[in-house]
């Protein structure tokens, strides 16, 4: 189906503005009256109300989506003008330009719309019973407000109908992203992630914003619908010339591609700017799993599909994605094996998958990629959540050698992340067999249907990377739910390290322990803590608030795949989700069916369910599940010390960050300081002297030459009177004498005159 | 003799009238103060001699009676009041004396030139003499007084009581101003 | 006989030998003197120039005059005296109580 300028005839709705507006006003409400009402049910009421109201008002949208033709599957509503200027000089002359604060509700906003309203709503409800402490403490509200504000930012970054409202959301789950992992502000440590999340993602707005300051040079308007019926028409154009550069359409588009990609980077943890995600593990768990496992992160890969139009014409930004994708993945993948703390396992697999979205995209397979975002989103915030129930049972302790056969106490919760973990590991008919092995065939077919080697390349370290997620996956299975528990001190094999959850300076620990300054081993941690759940003997498993929501999410998780079924494998079901969001994807040339080989696509289904990932889970479980004293990872260990050191230490490069980037603009930073102290006080202190010089000056003057002056005057009228006074002798003869002198000279004057 | 007489006659009220200037030189320049009013005394003679000359004898007798009898009189009482008959003065002039010499005699000459036509004139001789013809209406010797008592109790009566007036005030006036303090 | 000229001379003279006397002196009593010098230099004045019109009121007026004459030399004198009763000495140069 081709598109044309655009959509027939969008359905005018009143009510879209509600969707991101009621989580806004929930964390307006509860952020402005929360400390000061102090009931934490209000706040509870406020906050999951907003966001379930929503989620509702999003379902009755897609139901009214559903019932159009396909052509005319959009929803609209412009709430008001946001800026309206005059002449604007783009490409092709002058455009009137009117951005409004508009939401498009069409099939791919719809389904992002309702995954963040969805999982946002069971995430918020994982928090009721996760926040425990801090409901007590007073701090509960600020974290329902925050997680409000971001739901509202995420809709408005999702559902937005133009790119501006996308930058404006944007910008908004950066913030928040900010806010959430800087929650426990006073440990520094979470505000210094916080920090880097903030700058990090910073540096690929800067991306961001020049491409969208291109797409509008260009094009000159920024609402999509108009931007997709354009790009035929630009395309068509020999050249374009901007700045001062002529060059082809294309050109432009990989130019474009790749500053939105810079952007997708920063928001979506990709080499470089991924640093910032295992270290976001500072905040709270719901908060990892809400931005960094569903929704935020995703954002990158919404952009890009909403931009497919770009890249579609774009095959340099394409290669630079499928090379930045698989090299993540890989990498991350490698990273996750050498990690103890669950939720840094968690945070790689999460760049990792990540990693292969983007290979998904790089491919051409937009919504092979989409599709495994929303079931990434599924396994992988059950995971997460799943870990922080984990986490809470354990007593806040992340220390995976500190943790075992959880599996007795806590079913639902082992339950559940076994299904998140074989649906990560692509186990059919579990929903990542469907999204992460489309992938993979896109971009084996890629080089396999004619394409170039790197196609080739970047599948190998796809492979790869799904044979690591496996292992560490079932590592971190093993670890956790089966065998001994060894964190009441029944550690007859020496697993455990001493545990930080004791440790003034713990993750999630919110009552400052530093008030113990305890010699570090678990067996003592009971005692130790006051206002926990008094389980003095061991985990238990968690209220009903907190497993709940981990089911849901890993039966998403177990059937969601069935909403796209590959083409190959119709007999089972069909791609409901490709068809559904086409109408969205700019077709450059007439979609061909590949009669290419399904045999291929069958061979390799089949290796990696059966055969690849099966192989990497029971090298897993025979390493770390078979054998409790682990002495095969402990061997490989001592045998290659450095290589486990350096991926545990994941390959020095925030380190390298540190002293390449970061070091030299601390020093910048200094300089300018210094410069200001010197130069421009300086500057103010002498100003000041001068000041002080001319008053000086001015007194000399005054004193000296106006009092002169006057005193000159009296000094005149002295002298005369010193003179007149004289006169006035007081003699009679005097006068007469003057009398005399005075009848002489009238006597001269009138007789000689 | 009757020639030298007539000479002197002549020219006797130049003789009185330079020795009237005389006593008044003697009169300013005098360090005694008792020589002072001796000059001032002979000038008044002399004065009254002028007037003779000029055929006013009541005038010249109450000159006499006035002047040299009364104002004499009276200054040299003052004179002995104030015990000046008895030291000579310190300081005679005035420092502005050079200056008031000067101009009086600037102003003489000034005078004198003013009226030089007049007096040293050719006509002055002619305008200055005394017509003959008037000299019959003076009537004088024997009724020079009768003369001047018409003039003064019938034409000019006012002044004349006026000056009684102005006499009686003065007496009183002295006599007021001469008192000594009474505590 | 007598002609102007030399009465209008010696007038004028002794008029300002007066005005010299007044200007001159210290002594108060010197300058009373020099003041009644000036009155009889008008006296003469006058006379002449009675005798020269023909009239009698000139000699009235001089009459009146010397009046006159008299009777400010009391009051002066009166003056001196009083003045000599408070300072002690008659010379018109300690009178300079209004001096500026």
């Amino acid at each position: 189906m081709m598109m044309e300028s655009a959509l027939s005839t969008p359905l005018q709705s009143p009510l879209l503005w509600l969707i991101p507006f009621l989580p806004l006003f929930g964390a307006i409400l509860n952020g402005a009256t929360g400390r000061w009402l102090k009931n934490n049910k209000v706040v509870d009421l406020i906050a999951l109300g907003s966001v379930g109201v929503s989620f509702l008002l999003v379902v009755y949208t897609f139901i009214q989506l559903m019932g159009r033709a396909p052509v005319d599957r959009s929803v609209v509503q412009t709430v008001w003008t946001w800026l309206s200027f005059g002449d604007a000089r783009v490409l092709g002359g002058v455009t009137h330009n009117t951005m409004a604060w508009a939401y498009k509700i069409d099939p791919l906003s719809a389904c992002m719309g309702l995954l963040v309203t969805g999982v946002g709503f069971l995430i918020h409800l994982f928090s009721t019973g996760y926040m425990a402490d801090e409901r007590n403490n007073g701090q509960y509200y600020r974290f329902m407000a925050y997680l409000n504000l971001f739901v509202f930012s995420m809709l408005n970054l999702v559902l937005g109908a133009n790119m501006i409202m996308m930058f404006l959301g944007w910008e908004g789950v950066g913030l928040c992203s900010y806010l959430l992992i800087g929650f426990y502000f006073d440990r520094e440590y979470a505000a210094v992630a916080g920090k880097k999340a903030f700058v990090t993602n910073r540096i690929g707005d800067f991306g961001f914003m020049i491409g969208f300051f291109l797409i509008f040079m260009i094009y000159g308007s920024v609402d999509f619908d108009t931007l997709m019926g354009m790009t035929r028409t630009i395309l068509a154009r020999p050249e374009i010339t901007l700045f001062g550069a002529t060059h082809a359409p294309t050109w432009w588009f990989n130019l474009i591609g790749c500053c939105l990609f810079l952007g997708a980077c920063g928001k979506s943890a990709q080499i470089p700017l991924y640093v910032w995600l295992p270290d976001a593990m500072a905040g709270p768990t719901p908060v990892s799993a809400l931005i960094h496992a569903a929704t935020m992160v995703t954002s990158g890969l919404y952009m890009i599909t909403r931009m497919n139009f770009i890249y579609v014409n774009a095959p340099v930004a394409l290669s630079l994605v499928l090379g930045i994708g698989s090299l993540t993945a890989l990498v991350a993948a490698s990273m996750g094996l050498a990690q103890y703390d669950i939720k840094k396992v968690l945070a790689y697999s999460t760049v990792s998958q990540l990693g292969f979205m983007f290979m998904g995209m790089g491919a051409g397979a937009f919504s092979a990629g989409m599709f495994h975002v929303f079931t990434h989103a599924f396994f992988k915030a059950a995971l997460f959540l799943g870990s922080g129930s984990v986490i809470m049972a354990c007593h806040h302790e992340q220390d995976m050698r500190n943790m075992g056969g959880l599996r007795k106490y806590m079913p639902w919760t082992f339950a559940s992340m076994g299904i998140a973990t074989l649906a990560i590991a692509g186990i059919f008919p579990f929903s990542g067999f469907f999204s992460k092995d489309e992938i993979l065939w896109k971009v084996f077919e890629g080089w396999y249907a004619g394409g170039s080697t790197f196609s080739l390349v970047a599948w190998i370290m796809g492979m790869v990377a799904a044979f690591m997620t496996a292992f560490y996956m079932v590592r971190l299975m093993v670890m956790t739910f089966f065998g001994e528990y060894r964190g009441a001190g029944h550690d007859p094999h020496g697993h455990t390290v001493p545990s930080e959850a004791h440790h003034a300076t713990h993750d999630d620990d919110a009552h400052g322990h530093d008030a113990h300054g305890h010699d570090a081993h678990g067996a003592h941690a009971a005692a130790s803590h006051d206002s926990h759940d008094a389980h003095g003997h061991g985990p238990s498993e968690v209220p009903w608030n907190m497993w709940f929501p981990v089911a849901l999410l890993a039966l998403l998780a177990l059937v969601g795949g069935f909403l796209n079924i590959p083409h190959s494998l119709h007999w089972i079901g069909s791609s409901h989700f490709s068809e559904w969001i086409s109408p969205l994807l700019y077709q450059a040339h007439a979609h061909h069916a590949h009669e290419a080989a399904p045999a291929m696509e069958y061979i390799l289904m089949a290796v990696a369910t059966l055969v690849w990932a099966p192989a990497a889970m029971l090298l897993a479980w025979v390493w770390y599940g078979a054998d409790p004293s682990w002495a095969r990872p402990r061997a490989f260990v001592k045998r290659f010390p450095e290589l486990f050191e350096w991926v545990n230490a994941k390959y020095y490069i925030d380190e390298f960050y540190e002293a390449a980037f970061i070091g030299p603009c601390k020093q910048l930073g200094a300089q300018l300081w210094a410069f200001d102290t010197w130069a421009v006080d300086g500057m103010v202190n002498g100003a000041a002297r001068g000041t002080l010089v001319v008053c000086h000056v001015c007194h000399w003057f005054d004193a000296k030459i106006v009092d002169g002056l006057v005193n000159l005057v009296a000094w005149i009228l002295q002298q005369f009177a010193q003179g007149f006074r004289k006169l006035q002798s007081g003699r009679v003869q005097n006068y007469a004498f003057v009398m005399f002198l005075g009848f002489l000279v009238f006597a001269f004057w009138k007789f000689l005159a | 003799m009757e020639q030298l007489l007539a000479f002197i006659g002549h020219y006797m009220f130049l003789l009185f009238g330079l020795l009237a200037v005389g006593g008044a030189v003697a009169l300013v320049f005098s360090k005694n103060a008792v020589h002072s009013v001796v000059g001032f005394l002979f000038a008044m003679l002399n004065v009254a001699a002028c007037y003779l000359t000029l055929d006013a004898e009541f005038l010249a007798v109450a000159q006499l009676l006035v002047y040299a009898g009364g104002i004499v009189v009276l200054f040299l009482f003052v004179v002995m009041l104030v015990e000046m008959t008895k030291y000579k003065e310190k300081g005679l002039f005035q420092l502005q004396t050079p200056w008031a010499v000067g101009m009086v005699v600037v102003g003489a000459a000034a005078f004198l030139g003013v009226f030089w036509k007049t007096w040293f004139g050719p006509n002055a001789k002619v305008a200055l003499t005394l017509n003959e013809g008037i000299v019959g209406t003076l009537k004088v010797g024997s009724e020079n007084a009768q003369a001047v008592s018409r003039g003064l109790f019938a034409d000019y009566l006012l002044p004349f009581e006026i000056l009684s007036v102005i006499l009686l005030v003065a007496l009183v006036g002295a006599v007021v101003l001469a008192k000594t303090e009474r505590v | 006989m007598v002609s102007m000229n030399s009465v209008l001379f010696i007038s004028f003279l002794l008029f300002s030998v007066g005005v010299a006397g007044v200007l001159i002196r210290r002594n108060a009593l010197i300058i009373l003197m020099c003041v009644e010098l000036m009155l009889n230099a008008a006296n003469l004045n006058l006379v002449a120039f009675a005798r020269h019109a023909g009239t009698v009121a000139g000699q009235a007026f001089a009459l009146l005059v010397m009046g006159l004459a008299a009777a400010e030399v009391a009051i002066g004198l009166a003056l001196v005296v009083a003045l000599y009763r408070k300072k002690d000495s008659i010379q018109v140069d300690q009178i300079n109580l209004l001096k500026g």
